[in-house]
């Protein structure tokens, strides 16, 4: 459904993703696990070309485009199709919860506003915000704003969305309330690409984890095979490495 | 000495009925330059090559120097130079014809762009990306994403400077007398004349300035609590 190929970029000298490949099924939830500075928010942004690969192709449903030459068409026809979920959350901070999620779907969808505003509150019913609708993001909880930030996602209905890193900016008592709706979304069927360090949810919820390291694929498999018996020695260290650190702040 | 309280009355009155000229003067100016600063902000933020270049060095020379010189030098060259454009075009107008309270104008949406450019550019700075690449995922476009989320985020922020400039630019004005131009301090100025009551006179102009931009001042802070309402947190 979802397919990157020989995905290249450079930001000036410094070279991030050195030809990477990717691919995604229909259902699929994937989780990138990588040292900072591997390139996995790079490779995210790519997809949906809030930053312009050098080189690479994108197969995305129907469409196939060049990365670095897409046309504008391609461009807004890709960002339909997904959805970004920001580390930062990154709401509409004039808007409220309500308003955030249906901005989208009334300007960019032309969905009447009766419809939008109905189908608004039902994500976030979903994501447990119904008594938050009329809320501005400065009076909501970093779980609340990341969870107005999954609504304004799936809202729209996408056929995949992204996640970067969605819980490594909250305080640690909040982090299971947005872990919670993405297991829920995940249960769903929703396609999701997952950056993350969550190493529970990547064991329980992922179909698929791809080890990225210094802008390439290192290796990737069922959560099973990568973190019982990883064949790369690149992938060992790094889980040495987590697994130790959670072992600490425990 | 003893104050003419009788002439100060009278020109109380008299001078108020320059509050429209001194009032459109700032509201035009504002008026025409806001958009020009917009671009110059948008210029310098996206380094746009060429141009943000040309838009620091404008900024650094309006300034760089002192308004009533620049008045100077647009009042006495801009004539001139009209004059021989006319001339060449052929076109009958006479020069002293132009009403001067178009050269104003220019002094001060030169000034007053100047001014704005950097307060619109740091306020669209607070707006964080993030916001702006929200936008584009769900799909709205550049122009839409400026229009509906950081434009009028970065205007709640510009408020307080957008409200010292016009401030500023309220008082400039009373330069204008300088290009014979009817605004409170002329009319002041003219009464004063007459029996050189120079003191009562600039003492009468200084409350109605102070009382005009109170009530500017006032205003503006009074928008930035209504448009900004979403900022503060409230409880439960
Ligand atoms: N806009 C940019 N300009 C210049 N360099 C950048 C830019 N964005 C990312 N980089 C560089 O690209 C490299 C990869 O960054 P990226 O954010 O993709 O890594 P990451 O795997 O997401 O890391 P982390 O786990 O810390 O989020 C880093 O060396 C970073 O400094
Ligand atoms: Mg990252």
């Amino acid at each position: 459904m979802l397919e990157l190929k020989n995905v290249h970029k450079s930001f000036g000298r410094n070279e991030v993703l050195k030809g990477v490949d990717i691919s995604v099924e229909k259902g699929d939830v994937v989780v990138i696990l990588g040292p900072s500075g591997s390139g996995k928010t790079t490779l995210l942004r790519s997809i949906n070309f809030l930053e312009k690969a050098d080189k690479g192709t994108i197969v995305f449903g129907d469409i196939e485009a060049k990365l670095e030459n897409a046309s504008k068409h391609d461009i807004r026809a890709i960002r339909k199709k997904s959805a970004f979920v920001f580390q930062n959350y990154n709401l509409f901070h004039n808007r409220t919860a309500l308003q955030n999620v249906t901005e989208g779907l009334i300007v960019a969808r032309k969905v009447p506003k009766a419809e939008a505003v109905e189908k608004a509150r039902k994500a976030l019913d979903k994501v447990g915000l119904s008594d938050r609708y009329d809320y501005y993001p400065s009076q909501l909880s970093g779980g609340q704003q990341q969870r107005v930030g999954i609504a304004r996602a799936i809202a729209v209905n996408p056929d995949v969305i992204l996640f970067d890193e969605p819980t490594s900016a909250l305080d640690p008592e909040l982090i299971g309330e947005v872990l919670n709706v993405m297991k829920e979304l995940a249960k769903e069927g929703t396609t999701m690409i997952v950056v993350t360090h969550e190493m529970t949810f990547a064991q329980e919820v992922a179909n698929k984890v791809i080890f990225m390291d210094g802008g390439v694929v290192v290796e990737e498999g069922p959560p099973g095979e990568i973190f019982t018996r990883p064949k790369e020695e690149r992938t060992k260290q790094f889980l040495r490495r987590i697994i130790n650190d959670f072992d600490y702040v425990i | 000495m003893t104050l003419n309280t009788e002439f100060m009355l009278e020109t109380f009155f008299i001078a108020l009925k320059g509050i429209p000229v001194t009032l459109s003067l700032a509201a035009i100016s504002l008026l025409l330059a806001s958009p020009a600063a917009f671009f110059m902000a948008i210029a310098r933020i996206n380094r746009i090559k060429g141009l943000q270049k040309a838009v620091t060095v404008y900024v650094s020379f309006v300034r760089g120097t002192p308004m009533i010189l620049q008045i100077l030098v647009i009042y006495s060259l801009l004539p001139s130079l009209l004059n021989q454009l006319f001339m060449n075009l052929n076109l009958k107008i006479n020069v002293f014809d132009v009403n001067p309270i178009l050269y104003a104008y220019i002094v001060f949406t030169l000034n007053t762009a100047a001014a704005l450019s950097e307060v619109f550019r740091s306020a669209l700075q607070t707006v964080s990306i993030g916001q702006l690449e929200a936008a584009q995922s769900i799909g709205l476009s550049t122009y839409k994403a400026y229009t509906r989320i950081v434009i009028p985020q970065a205007l709640v922020v510009a408020l307080p400077n957008l409200g010292n400039v016009t401030v500023n630019l309220i008082k400039g004005t009373s330069l204008a007398f300088m290009m014979t131009v009817k605004d409170i301090t002329a009319l002041a100025k003219i009464e004063a004349s007459y029996g050189y009551n120079y003191i009562e006179a600039y003492i009468v102009i200084f409350f109605i300035y102070i009382i005009l931009c109170s009530g500017v001042q006032l205003a503006f802070r009074l928008l930035e609590k209504y448009l900004g309402g979403y900022r503060k947190p409230a409880a439960g």
